[in-house]
């Protein structure tokens, strides 16, 4: 039996990772991946990496953090360490979330409730590295002894912990070990919230140390700040795509359907997450279709930001998160729309809709809408005739941790496949008590080194089973089969690992969002909207 | 950051092992970067995508939508697979020289 990991270890000055993940310790999948030994191979960590990284914590690397090259590079950084924990806990420095995170730190009575609700702990085959009170006991025994300064009674009764720089880089990878999608906090009967604290931490790295994922900084929020878009997609580019889109539309549906750009007035401004423009053209086209097709005022924004509804800074940095929702607002006020619509994407809608709410100020504060909402009524009101039979194969929908448990928007959604598919089935548990797909809080977008492993081995997996086991009755081939995401993250995890285990040449496994079930059920449109190739 | 060598070349990659500085390619980076993506010998289909992905890249800064990049080019997205086994996304990119792909994508 292995040694169980301890909270000293994560001081520890040897380069040994902490834990290995073998095959057989990972929780066991339904058929048709029943057999541990066909999983696809973990890919090891290069030398390169291991010689030039840190990355002593488990088999994979999320951040590339450059090793220190001598003691006083590591003092330095323990410092800022420090002086960036001090300020979290500081009312003038954090006050959008002190008060959770110190009810976290104060309040935990170690019930491990939230253990048993976390998909990434039971995945692993509850691997201690990985239960979610594992980092925050580290991070509450730093918070007593340095935050509060207790002195040897508070080591005694809280717990001591040693701070060196190994402790900070393996902190640095452990908050990128956890999808955010707190699920813990809702089982959590005091309120503590672990997944907080994992941002907590990234937040620290990111704006008193300048350590973050690359894919989120340098070529997410910064990128977007500088040429409009995450994507890299300026303004004369996703034009470019736009028009690409809505001639591929009008082919498919048989009628011309044109988007507007910079209506000023219009009573919608529409804001995809970019990547769908970019990577699944036919969600942006069916937004099109059917918001021409119910007669709405609408428009899409030329605006730096304005096109693209990311907001990476939610998961690693508040002052990237601050600038970037500012940016999205000014679009709106520019073109003295009446609301905000969120396309499919979950972050984006927390982002903008509930957390830039502590910040918007006067005209910022501008009405924003779920596109799940407005698609609804649309479907609901019986302007646009609909044949269900049209989506006559197996649907199951899967809910976006940031806009279902962390918003509540749960039944829209279900109501329009509830009417139009008629073989939809849900999967367990579902609604605000789903699971995360595995790619949340920005993983789907990092794959450097093998860090795609881990987020197809363990943190996607609960999701993998919940897919599977809502498509055991229909898993053959023959039978193409729908898994409905409406979020462009979730959608990047499922394409990516459906690839991996190759369950679309298999079984016929295909995601997609929601519009485009909406669009193919439409009488109008021509038959096959829905065009069953990997994409 | 790593390096990637090969016939005697070393070039600066990023950690998906994408070329650091696109300005540098040419057909030499195609050849030497074809091992890392499963493809054994390049056709006049894999130029073919390779060259339009290059001047797409030239014109706007970013690599051209999939869809667009199969109706230009006339490949079907599984024949684009067939050519480049890790995909459009990747292996195609890659091979142009272009950054790794950026956003939600």
């Amino acid at each position: 039996m292995k040694r169980k990991i301890s909270l000293d270890d994560m001081s520890k000055l040897e380069r040994e990772p902490l834990t290995h993940l073998e095959p057989g310790d990972l929780m066991p999948l339904p058929a048709p991946l029943e057999d541990r030994a066909s999983s696809p191979g973990w890919k090891p960590l290069s030398a390169q990496t291991m010689e030039k990284c840190e990355c002593a914590l488990d088999d994979t690397c999320a951040v590339s953090i450059p090793q220190p090259q001598n003691e006083q590079e590591e003092q330095e950084l323990v410092r800022k360490f420090l002086s960036g924990l001090d300020k979290l806990f500081r009312r003038e420095d954090n006050w959008t979330f002190l008060q959770p995170l110190l009810l976290t730190m104060e309040h935990c009575a170690k019930c491990q409730t939230c253990g048993d609700a976390c998909h990434i702990f039971e995945a692993s085959g509850r691997n201690e590295l990985y239960r979610p009170t594992f980092r925050t006991e580290i991070v509450r025994r730093l918070y007593f002894k340095y935050v509060k300064h207790g002195g040897l009674l508070s080591a005694w009764q809280h717990g001591d912990v040693k701070l060196n720089w190994p402790l900070v880089a393996r902190l640095i990878e452990l908050s990128y070990r956890c999808n955010i999608c707190r699920r813990c906090a809702q089982v959590c009967p005091i309120g503590a919230d672990n997944g907080l604290v994992a941002h907590e931490l990234r937040k620290l790295f990111s704006q008193e140390m300048g350590i973050a994922a690359k894919e989120l900084h340098e070529n997410g929020s910064m990128l977007q700040l500088r040429v409009g878009s995450s994507t890299g997609m300026n303004a004369a580019a996703v034009k470019d795509n736009i028009d690409f889109i809505d001639e591929d539309t009008s082919e498919r549906a048989g009628f011309e359907v044109k988007t507007p750009w910079d209506v000023e007035g219009a009573d919608i401004l529409l804001i995809h997450n970019a990547g769908e423009i970019v990577a699944w053209p036919e969600n942006p086209g069916a937004f099109a279709l059917i918001l021409n097709a119910a007669g709405i005022s609408w428009t899409l924004s030329s605006e730096l930001a304005g096109y693209d509804s990311i907001n990476y800074g939610v998961w690693y940095d508040d002052a990237q998160f601050a600038r970037v929702a500012i940016k999205h607002m000014e679009a709106a006020r520019k073109l003295k729309v009446k609301k905000i619509v969120l396309g499919e994407c979950g972050h984006a809608h927390k982002a903008l809709s509930v957390i830039a709410d502590r910040l918007l100020t006067g005209d910022l504060n501008i009405p924003r809408e779920s596109s799940m909402t407005l698609l609804r009524d649309i479907v609901m009101n019986g302007r646009i005739k609909f044949d269900p039979a049209r989506n006559d194969f197996p649907v199951t929908l899967h809910d976006p941790c940031n806009l279902v448990r962390l918003m509540g928007v749960v039944e829209p959604q279900r109501e329009v496949v509830r009417l139009l598919c008629p073989k939809f089935r849900e999967m367990e548990p579902h609604g605000v008590d789903n699971y995360c797909c595995g790619g949340g809080s920005g993983f789907a977008i990092m794959s450097g080194n093998n860090f795609s492993d881990w987020r197809f081995q363990v943190s996607g997996r609960k999701k993998l089973e919940q897919i599977l086991n809502a498509f055991s009755d229909c898993l053959d081939p023959s039978i193409p089969k729908y898994l409905c995401a409406p979020c462009s993250n979730c959608k990047g995890q499922f394409r990516d690992m459906l690839a991996y285990y190759d369950l679309w040449e298999k079984n016929k496994i295909l995601y997609g969002g929601l519009v485009e079930l909406i669009v193919n059920a439409m009488v109008d449109v021509k038959p096959g909207f829905i065009q069953w190739e990997w994409r | 950051m790593p390096t990637f060598e090969s016939h005697g070349r070393a070039y600066d990659v990023d950690e998906d092992g994408f070329l650091q500085d696109p300005s540098i390619w040419n057909e030499e980076v195609a050849k030497d970067f074809m091992v890392t993506e499963g493809v054994n010998e390049l056709t006049e289909g894999h130029w073919k995508v390779i060259n339009y992905l290059r001047n797409y890249y030239l014109q706007f800064g970013i690599a051209p939508m999939i869809r667009k990049l199969c109706k230009e080019t006339g490949f079907k997205l599984n024949e684009i697979y067939q050519m480049f086994p890790s995909g459009p996304a990747k292996g195609a990119c890659k091979l142009a020289g272009l950054p790794k792909p950026t956003g939600c994508v």
